[in-house]
Parts: C-alpha cells; structure tokens; sequence
C-alpha cells in the first residue's frame, strides 16, 4: 500500500491489494451438498474426504480429548454421524482457514502466536457454551478461531499502520482495538465481519466474530457474541499466545451478566481449556507451515 | 441469602435456593441442611457453589492461595498482572478471579 495521508476504509482493505485469501472452493461444494435436502451422509463425508490433510486433521481432533468419546473414530462419515455435519463443517471450516493466511511480516506477529490466541479463544467459548448448556458447541469453537481475522486482513494489507498502531498501545498502555477505531473509524472486527460475509460464512458465526468488541451491536446472535467476548478475555487473561493486543480488553459487564455466569465457574471453565489446550494446538498446528 | 463457593461452605448451613449439578437437575432442594456427605456429593456433581440463608457476605474473591507459595515471586507477577489488566474493573468479581487465575499461571511458570 502506498504511503497515503488518508486512513484506509473497510472496503480498501478487503478489495484493493488483493492479498486476502479467499476460502477454498471446497467449502461452497460442501455447504451447497449440506443443504441439499437429498444429499447423504455418504456424499458429505465424500466431499471433506477428498481433500487428505484436512480429514487427517479433524479425525485427530474427532479423537482428542476435545471430544472424549471413548471410541475411535477412523473415518469422517463416522465422525458425521456421531458428531453432526454441522459440527463437522465448522471444524472443517476452522482448520481450512488456518492455513490460508501467510506473508505477513513476522515482527508484527507469528502465526503459531496468532493462532495459540485464537485456539485458546474457541476452546474457552466452546467451554463456557457447555456450561451454558448451548447446544451445537463446534460454532463457538469456529468462532474463536476466526473472531481475530481482520486483524490478519489488516497486517497483510497495511503493515506499516499496524506496526504504528501497536507501537501507539506499547507506549501509551491502550487497547488496540481502539486505537484502531480512532485512527480508522472501525476496528478487526468490522474488517473480520466483512471478510467472513464475502466468504459467504452464516451469520452465526461471522456476527459473534464482528462485534467481539461491540457487543450491544450484535442484534441476532447477542448470547453468542457476548460468549465470545467474554471467551476473548478470558483467553488474553491466561495469555494463550498473542493477536497483537497487548492488554485485557475491558470486560462489558451488561454482556457478563447477560449470560448469568458465576465467577465461582471460571475456575472449572480455566482447567477444562487447559486439558485440551496442548492437545488442540498439538492436532491443529502440528504440520502448520506446509 | 449468601452465595458461597463449595469451600466455603461447612455442614450445618441451609440452603435457600436448590442446588442443581450441571445438567439443571435439583441434587439438593432449598432448606435442605448441609452434611458432609452432601458437599462430597457436590464436588462430584461439578457444582462450584450454593445459595445459604443468614446474612453474611458473598464470597466475591478468589480462594486463597495455597501457604507454599513463593512470596517473592508473587509480588513480581502482581505487579505485572495489574499492568495487564489496567482496562478492567478490579471491583468486579469475576475480573478479581481472571486476575487471580493469571497470577497462579505466571507464579507456577516462573518455579
């Protein structure tokens, strides 16, 4: 991007340089055989088969401590059925967008950092969605695998304003995301929405990702977004790797008690993510960079 | 009415609220009197705290930390906790036990 006076917008970002990934073909072909009201399990599990790392990677997860059945799962139309298909597309979704992001400077941040963060994220929404008692738990997994993605767009596309923008928070000890707001008039979030929109993700997932840090702004999927956002905190809290904010985040607390936790939970919550977390990264990441 | 967190809690109080285990089943009704048997049930359950009648304070801070602990560390870790989370309320509970889950993690990672 050329040195310019003026802030970028939302839509500069996504559409100007042309470095933002955009998400496997695959993923159309199997949302389009998911809605199909006469395709089977047979045919899903054909679709994700086809494509080896990535059913490598989900049967690794299907037999990992985040599930804990105590039988072995082998293959993916075992693991549709005893999972669920929309369970095992989010986590197809989840571990296909991992590997999309590369080429962004490494002073600005790792991705294994990256991602620790954002594993971190899912497995403790995922965790405070069964206490909840939400049903479908794979969803706030996906999304806190992807609610820091605009950041990633941000650090592809202006490096430099990024690299600024840090550099603002580590002198001034302020949160990023409003640096961000200040300096762009929208944060990660907003460019995350966007993204996940012109992937075409549902709404359930790309909402709870866009106002992580807004939440009386989320108007269909409020109990999900405030998950996330207390998933988020929770995460920076324990210091699962890093996103790029230095901070905890401000807690909302209409959020917080929208969700009628108790802060007497949190502890069993923490051990719950901590004995899948080395786990999670270990399938996850293991052959990351290929 | 007090809420206090399964340590806290000692055989003789009476519940004011049903206790419920994970699933929302009711293990223990309201005006049940707690036994030992009772709070070994609970720990089991996963219930993490209960509703007592009489009129003491909640118990809004974390546990203790175990006597064991390195002191000096502590005091270094604590520093660097509060700088962490110089944008949350440090009144509110639930910040108190983030807080306190941060600095049990930096303390046991230092040793």
């Amino acid at each position: 991007m050329p040195p310019d006076s003026s802030p970028p917008t939302l839509e500069s970002l996504l559409h100007g340089v042309g470095a933002v990934p955009s998400l496997p073909l695959f993923h159309e072909r199997l949302d389009e055989a998911i809605n199909h009201p006469r395709s089977s399990i047979t045919d899903i599990s054909k679709i994700i088969s086809e494509d080896q790392g990535l059913t490598a990677r989900i049967l690794k997860l299907a037999n990992s401590p985040f599930y804990g059945y105590f039988s072995k799962i082998d293959t993916i139309s075992q693991a549709v059925t005893i999972i669920g298909v929309q369970q095992v597309r989010d986590l197809a979704l989840a571990v296909s967008v991992m590997g999309l992001f590369k080429g962004i400077p490494e002073d600005l941040i790792t991705m294994e950092l990256f991602w620790k963060h954002s594993i971190g994220c899912g497995l403790t929404a995922r965790a405070l969605a069964t206490t909840l008692r939400e049903a479908n738990l794979e969803r706030f997994f996906v999304g806190g695998i992807l609610h820091d993605i605009g950041r990633l767009v941000m650090f592809i596309t202006i490096p430099e304003l990024c690299r600024e923008m840090i550099e603002t928070c580590r002198n001034e000890g302020r949160l990023l995301y409003e640096v961000e707001r200040e300096r762009l008039g929208f944060d990660h979030g907003a460019v995350g929405g966007m993204l996940l929109r012109n992937w075409k993700i549902p709404f359930r997932i790309s909402e709870p990702a866009e106002f992580h840090h807004y939440c009386q702004r989320a108007c269909q999927y409020p109990r999900e977004t405030a998950i996330l956002h207390v998933a988020d905190l929770i995460a920076h809290a324990l210091e699962f790797g890093n996103s790029g904010e230095l901070l905890v985040p401000s807690l909302d607390t209409a959020a917080w008690n929208g969700l009628a936790l108790s802060h007497n939970q949190l502890p069993m919550i923490i051990k719950q993510v901590d004995i899948q977390f080395a786990d999670t990264i270990a399938v996850l990441q293991g052959d990351a960079g290929e | 009415m007090t809420v206090l967190r399964l340590e806290s809690l000692n055989p003789g109080m009476v519940l004011s609220r049903d206790v419920c285990d994970r699933k929302g089943r009711v293990l223990l009704p309201a005006g049940a009197e707690l036994t030992e048997k009772h709070l070994r049930i609970f720990q089991t359950w996963g219930v993490v705290e209960a509703d007592i009648t009489g009129d003491g304070g909640d118990d809004q801070d974390p546990a203790p930390f175990a006597d064991d602990i390195d002191q000096a560390a502590l005091a270094e870790a604590g520093a660097a906790v509060e700088r962490l989370f110089i944008h949350c309320d440090p009144e509110l509970p639930v910040i108190k036990e983030l807080k306190h889950a941060c600095l049990l993690r930096k303390v046991s990672d230092a040793s």
